[in-house]
């Protein structure tokens, strides 16, 4: 039966070649394929490109069994559309009967070197463009970079971070024709260290005090460059929230893909990240009147299944500007401990599998704060 | 001989470093290695004419230790007679091997040629 309501939320994931962008997506969605997964989940997961289902699996599957990692990604550049159906019938009042995760993945030698051919340069405007609904960016920080570079490590950091800044600045024209500051763009960049199992002393603080102490003032640079592409930069958030991730274990030989960190994260961070924080900025009286209704509306399907209230049909989700209104936007948003528990066991038994799915993203997300995997920004 | 060659350094990314003087060469690429999936050995013909990849033959590796893949596009008649991977590495390695001792461990790729 088809979707009669999709939720969508998109994530922009950036990474060097060789960070694990590709092991990244493929434990993501290999792990999603399991028995363990599908055996206790209300919800199931598939590629909407077929194609591109098989391929992840299959990387999975040749990781897990044969501890083959995944072949290089040439000329990669993709938007991978994964939609999150619920079992069983789900009662007609659910207003929404299907989650997905929109995954931009952004070569990081893009940021480094200029493209080899005319179609590669206009691809690459046209992927930045795609970008632009993505609400939160994921920037990998390599933890066997750091590991090459152990005492010295801000001479990796300080390069990364410059790269991303420069080839931000040089989309500068493409991304602003007309000079004006984006009101769409990715406001969250979240920092995650890729590969994190190398590091096995290093919680979410730690890296957090590594890339600040270390690469400081090249943080606070590229978020004045992103803050020169986007209207109001009150409302953006980069450097402040942190994130471990490891796809899988590689020892000699073998591949332990059950032996991931954070990767269940991501489809939580892409969609509970924007509700608390597009609801706190919304709230600052600095914050421009427009400006704030657009990052009300952005989750404002979100904080209306979260918080039980019936949506409108038929339109699209997400633009919803002043329909619910910002106080049920915040109490979804404010939405924590024994009342999330209580939220989620209540939407569980009404088989209410949306709202169920947010409220447990919402637990993981706190979860991974109390085991030192998450640091979320504080405004 | 006319070809595309696509492959990436120790840091560097992937990338054509020669396009056969072709305006669009990606474009080609792209349809002579459609379908070829992530097969580590290719030799298909096509309608360029045939599409070859091979690992690396000294087993270079890029930073986070995957082998080098080296992609090629062989156009019109430089394809006649290649019949296998291995006579297509026989007729292409010889004429990269030496631009690629150079390229490889540079910091930054070389400027793509014809």
């Amino acid at each position: 039966m088809a979707a009669k309501r999709t939720l969508e939320q998109q994530i922009a994931v950036f990474g060097e070649s060789g960070s694990g962008k590709t092991v990244l997506l493929s434990s993501f969605y290999g792990a999603l394929q399991e028995p363990a997964f599908l055996d206790r989940s209300v919800y199931r997961v598939s590629a909407d490109d077929v194609g591109q289902g098989i391929r992840l699996h299959s990387n999975y599957l040749g990781m897990r069994d044969d501890g083959r990692r995944p072949a290089l990604t040439a000329f990669a550049a993709t938007a991978y559309r994964f939609s999150a159906t619920f079992r069983g019938t789900s009662p007609k009042s659910a207003s929404v009967d299907a989650l997905r995760l929109v995954w931009h993945d952004y070569p990081g030698e893009w940021f480094a070197e200029s493209p080899s051919s005319p179609t590669e340069q206009r691809r690459r405007a046209d992927t930045f463009r795609s970008m632009l609904g993505a609400d939160v960016a994921l920037l990998l920080v390599d933890a066997q970079r750091l590991v090459d570079e152990a005492g010295q490590e801000e001479k990796y950091l300080r390069l990364l971070l410059t790269n991303i800044r420069n080839g931000l600045l040089s989309l500068r024209d493409e991304l602003l024709p007309d000079d004006k500051p984006l009101q769409d763009f990715p406001r969250i960049w979240v920092l995650a260290l890729s590969k994190s199992d190398l590091l096995p002393d290093m919680d979410v603080y730690a890296f957090r005090d590594l890339v600040v102490g270390k690469a400081g003032s090249d943080l606070d640079a590229l978020r004045r460059a992103v803050g020169e592409l986007v209207e109001s930069t009150e409302a953006l958030s980069l450097g402040q929230d942190f994130v471990l991730l490891s796809s899988a274990r590689f020892d000699a030989g073998t591949i332990q893909v059950s032996d991931r960190v954070g990767v269940d994260l991501v489809h939580p961070m892409a969609a509970v990240l924007p509700l608390e924080t597009h609801v706190r900025w919304a709230s600052l009286k600095t914050l421009p009147a427009k400006v704030a209704d657009a990052l009300l509306g952005s989750v404002d399907g979100m904080a209306g299944v979260l918080a039980g209230h019936k949506l409108p049909l038929p339109g699209p989700l997400g633009l919803l500007v002043g329909l619910l209104g910002p106080d049920v936007a915040k109490a979804a948003a404010d939405l924590a401990g024994g009342k999330l528990k209580d939220v989620h066991a209540t939407a569980l038994r009404k088989k209410e599998y949306a709202a169920a799915t947010l409220a447990a993203f919402k637990m993981a997300l706190e979860r991974a704060e109390k085991d030192k995997v998450l640091l979320r920004s504080p405004r | 001989m006319t070809y595309l060659w696509a492959t990436r350094g120790r840091t560097w990314g992937f990338r054509l470093l020669r396009t056969g003087g072709l305006a669009d060469p990606l474009a080609t690429y792209e349809a002579a290695f459609a379908g070829a999936s992530d097969e580590v050995e290719v030799w298909q013909v096509t309608g360029a004419g045939g599409a070859l990849r091979f690992p690396d033959p000294l087993g270079r590796r890029d930073r986070s230790g995957r082998v080098v893949p080296h992609d090629f596009v062989l156009l019109g008649d430089d394809a006649r007679g290649v019949t296998s991977v291995d006579e297509g590495r026989r007729r292409l390695w010889p004429r990269v091997e030496r631009v690629f001792v150079e390229a490889y461990d540079s910091a930054a790729p070389p400027t793509p040629e014809p």
